[in-house]
């Protein structure tokens, strides 16, 4: 059974098609190990443990990323 | 002039301005020949301004000669390709605007050359700060003067390298993922990526504009003091531009360290160390409790999530660069082309998912602060890459102790520690709480007067 932790080729090759990009088949396996390594901490989080992003609109322009 | 005199501060340069002991005009000279000599093997340079160079330089001169105080006036700089400068071409690494000439000056750009800086050219970037030059580049890399088989670091390649090769006095950079701490880890200089939204980004290309931060490099942490209170403060042309006051960053140089409470968040900045990095850093810590600070281990416990942040920069970038990579692909670099295009592979849900983690790393940062004064970590795991391993298609983006500080925008400063035992530089990370440039510029200097690393010169 595949890992789901896993992006397989035919996982990365469908992604490509969805977005209409090109991308040479002799990068392929290096952009898969790209993304995947990026993708990997996002596929470990079980997203119900973690808070929701603040609103993208704020009404306290005192406010400043990394403040509490 | 001695070669002494190209590695001055900025504080000297200015003395000896001021004693009619050295003149802008004759260092001004002075440098131009010392790039043309070494410049054709660092290639640190893109760009040569050398008619803008002197006339900058007589300004500068007519206006000591009237008693101008200035602490910039005279200095010789230099900005990175991506920064937009008037009538001077910004290629931004790229073969796709190498011919570009802006009409406006970046706003860092304009403030430099209001505070009476000499600019001396354009330096080398990684194209468009992401994608390493490969060879047949339309833009050679730069080369790390400590060894020229190895890379500068990157993005702000060029800025790093020159000054390290004493070209400039200060150069500005660009941080993305570690763009200014990098390359100046590699090449034993001193640089500081400021709090996001301190320091204004308007007029230089963008690569992701919710980790881009603009900042100085020099050789100095004082040096880089300076040239910060000449760039920071508000610009309502950067959407991200802060209204916080912009604090003296000279004034808490003049201070001790002694109680100042450092945090070493062991966990994550460790992992795949190389061992004389390690032994350096330790080296480095007893050094800051000598000086009487109080240093202890603490936690940031998502971290180990940090390389997500790639997801929200190759997304960015690709939203960015989308038009022209799929109208003119042929005009960006491999290495480039194929981390952009991997941005375009991301899903919104990925995108926003890293941003939540983000915003975890975030919390837990400044809680950690609440705690502490001021982080210190290695800057990078290994000494300067070689250009072999740089270049190997199947290189790729390792982990990295800097993104940590881009995804947070906390102000973090790079500077040497000590010397590989193959002559390449080591470098230490100090960061700090939202706007407090002055504490991490204070440990920094502090650690600076009690080590001589920065008086080494390399092999040139």
């Amino acid at each position: 059974m595949t890992d789901p932790q896993e992006l397989t080729m035919e996982e990365l090759r469908d992604r490509i098609r969805a977005a209409g990009v090109t991308i040479a088949e002799h990068r392929l396996a290096m952009v898969r190990k790209l993304l995947a390594d990026a993708l990997a901490p996002v596929r470990a989080l079980d997203s119900r443990t973690i808070k929701t992003v603040e609103p993208a609109v704020t009404f306290t322009p005192a406010r400043e990323v990394g403040n509490e | 002039m001695n070669e002494e005199t190209f590695y001055a501060t900025i504080r000297e340069l200015g003395a000896r301005y001021r004693k009619r002991d050295l003149s802008p005009v004759e260092v001004t000279h002075a440098l131009l020949a010392r790039i043309e000599r070494l410049d054709p093997v660092l290639h640190a340079f893109v760009t040569l301004t050398a008619d803008r160079a002197l006339a900058d330089a007589r300004a500068a001169e007519e206006a000591l000669g009237r008693g101008d105080g200035r602490a910039l006036l005279g200095i010789p700089v230099a900005h990175k390709d991506i920064y937009l400068t008037r009538s001077i071409r910004t290629t931004g690494g790229s073969a796709l605007l190498a011919d570009w000439i802006p009409e406006n000056d970046a706003t860092c750009v304009r403030r430099w050359r209001e505070a009476g800086t000499v600019l001396l050219g354009k330096l080398m970037t990684h194209e468009f700060a992401f994608g390493i030059q490969l060879p047949g580049h339309r833009f050679p890399p730069a080369r790390n003067p400590w060894n020229l088989d190895h890379i500068p670091g990157g993005s702000s390649s060029g800025s790093g390298a020159a000054l390290a090769a004493g070209l400039v006095s200060g150069a500005t950079g660009s941080d993305t993922g570690g763009s200014i701490r990098g390359p100046a880890a590699f090449c034993g200089v001193v640089g500081l990526k400021p709090t996001y939204g301190r320091v204004s980004r308007a007029g230089v290309l963008a690569l992701s504009w919710t980790l881009d931060h603009a900042g100085p490099m020099a050789r100095t942490v004082e040096d880089c003091a300076y040239l910060l209170q000449a760039m920071a403060g508000h610009d309502p042309a950067d959407p991200a531009s802060s209204r916080a006051p912009v604090d003296d960053y000279l004034a808490p140089l003049a201070r001790d360290i002694r109680g100042v409470r450092i945090g070493v968040p062991r966990a994550y900045f460790f992992e795949g160390i190389d061992p004389e990095i390690e032994r350096a850093f330790e080296v480095a810590i007893e050094t800051l409790r000598r000086l009487g600070a109080e240093v202890r281990d603490v936690q940031i416990p998502s971290l180990h999530a940090t390389h997500s942040f790639l997801l929200i920069l190759m997304a960015e970038a690709f939203a960015y660069h989308e038009r022209d990579i799929r109208h003119h692909p042929e005009l960006y670099g491999d290495v480039l082309r194929e981390r952009i295009l991997t941005g375009a592979l991301v899903t919104a849900a990925e995108y926003t998912q890293a941003q939540r983690i983000r915003a975890q790393i975030c919390r837990e940062a400044a809680g950690v602060l609440r705690e502490v004064d001021v982080l210190v970590t290695p800057t990078t795991l290994k000494p300067a890459t070689p250009f072999t391993l740089a270049q190997d298609p199947e290189f790729g983006f390792p982990k990295s102790n800097m993104p940590p500080f881009n995804l947070t925008g906390l102000p973090t400063l790079a500077l040497p520690c000590g010397f590989s035992s193959s002559g390449l530089p080591l470098s230490l990370q100090l960061a700090g709480r939202p706007f407090e440039e002055g504490a991490v510029l204070r440990v920094g200097h502090a650690y600076e007067q009690a080590t001589t690393w920065h008086t080494r010169r390399p092999p040139l």
